[in-house]
């Protein structure tokens, strides 16, 4: 298990979290307005629903929480997004998040990680979203 | 274009965008901000979608846009087509094959590969990809829309079928 120190250091196997938290408006506001969705039913609306995409975020809240030291040396770049979207969700639901290290491998010289990720409705555990993520997670540069 | 009248091999574009560096720093203060949540804007240390010497640094030639952004892009192209609909049910995946640099103008793309009867709802299967201004593809994927029966504007006959309702 490498959990606990860089996210460069994440093997397969590993779990990270879960962790649950209560979607505000503030951040499906945020978000929508910084990637330009500007769709009432994100922004103009007293009951909004969360874009799909605000997953991808998740992941991050799952690297601080499992990977506290951060990064490491060298930058990450993502590779692919690949979410199924199960069932609206709306703000104020209280969610659980939570993800796996599905594999690890060197292609070309760069280390590719997927991680494996469930977004869950606390109250009656409905599945959300399910999203795989894609990741060099060690990126050396072009020619490295 | 409407949904309604979407068929097999219909392509949807948006209208062309340029890959400004704000756009490319919006989603990095985004970031932070989002994992915060106390209402005020957070920034970061220094990413390849922010600052060029740590760009450089990485082996890049200069800032490149974080590709979640064009697939949120993709997905207001999909979604002022399906409306909320895409996001309580649906799928995506994009992949990035090729950085998208400062200035660089992108074109949120999909094409129409399948329309087909799902449960009661109207399944649209898409291409989706999105390209620079000489057509270059940038970023490629998929995705599957559904609408459902209750809305007979968005939810159109099949294959030249009456659409069952409910």
């Amino acid at each position: 298990m490498a959990v606990g120190k860089y996210t460069s250091d994440l093997e397969r196997g590993d779990v990270l979290g879960p962790v649950e938290y209560t979607l505000s408006p503030f951040v499906v506001r945020e978000y929508c307005h910084a990637v330009e969705l500007h769709q009432d039913f994100f922004q103009g609306t007293k009951d909004p629903i969360m874009p799909p995409t605000l997953i991808h975020l998740d992941k991050l809240r799952l690297y601080r929480h499992a990977c506290p030291l951060g990064t490491g040396p060298h930058a990450r770049v993502h590779v692919e997004y690949d979410a199924t979207f199960h069932d609206t969700v709306r703000v104020g639901d209280r969610l659980r998040v939570g993800g796996t290290v599905s594999d690890r491998y060197e292609k070309r010289g760069r280390d590719y990680v997927h991680i494996d990720m469930e977004l869950r409705r606390v109250s009656d555990n409905t599945l959300l979203v399910s999203y795989r993520d894609t990741v060099i997670l060690s990126y050396k540069g072009a020619t490295a | 274009m409407m949904a309604a009248s979407l068929k097999v091999g219909s392509e949807l574009r948006s209208a062309p965008r340029e890959m400004t560096r704000e756009r490319m720093r919006w989603y990095v203060d985004a970031q932070p901000t989002v994992a915060a949540d106390n209402g005020r804007i957070q920034t970061q240390e220094p990413t390849i979608h922010d600052d060029d010497d740590y760009a450089r640094k990485q082996g890049l030639p200069g800032i490149i846009a974080d590709g979640m952004i064009s697939t949120n892009w993709i997905m207001g192209l999909l979604l002022d087509t399906f409306g909320p609909d895409f996001a309580r049910k649906g799928k995506l995946r994009t992949k990035y094959i090729a950085p998208i640099y400062e200035d660089q103008v992108v074109i949120s793309c999909a094409r129409v590969t399948a329309v087909e009867k799902v449960d009661g709802a109207t399944a649209y299967r898409l291409e989706v990809w999105s390209e620079d201004d000489t057509a270059k593809k940038l970023t490629v994927g998929e995705a599957i829309a559904y609408v459902r029966a209750h809305d007979p504007e968005k939810c159109p006959p099949v294959f030249g079928q009456d659409h069952a309702q409910g």
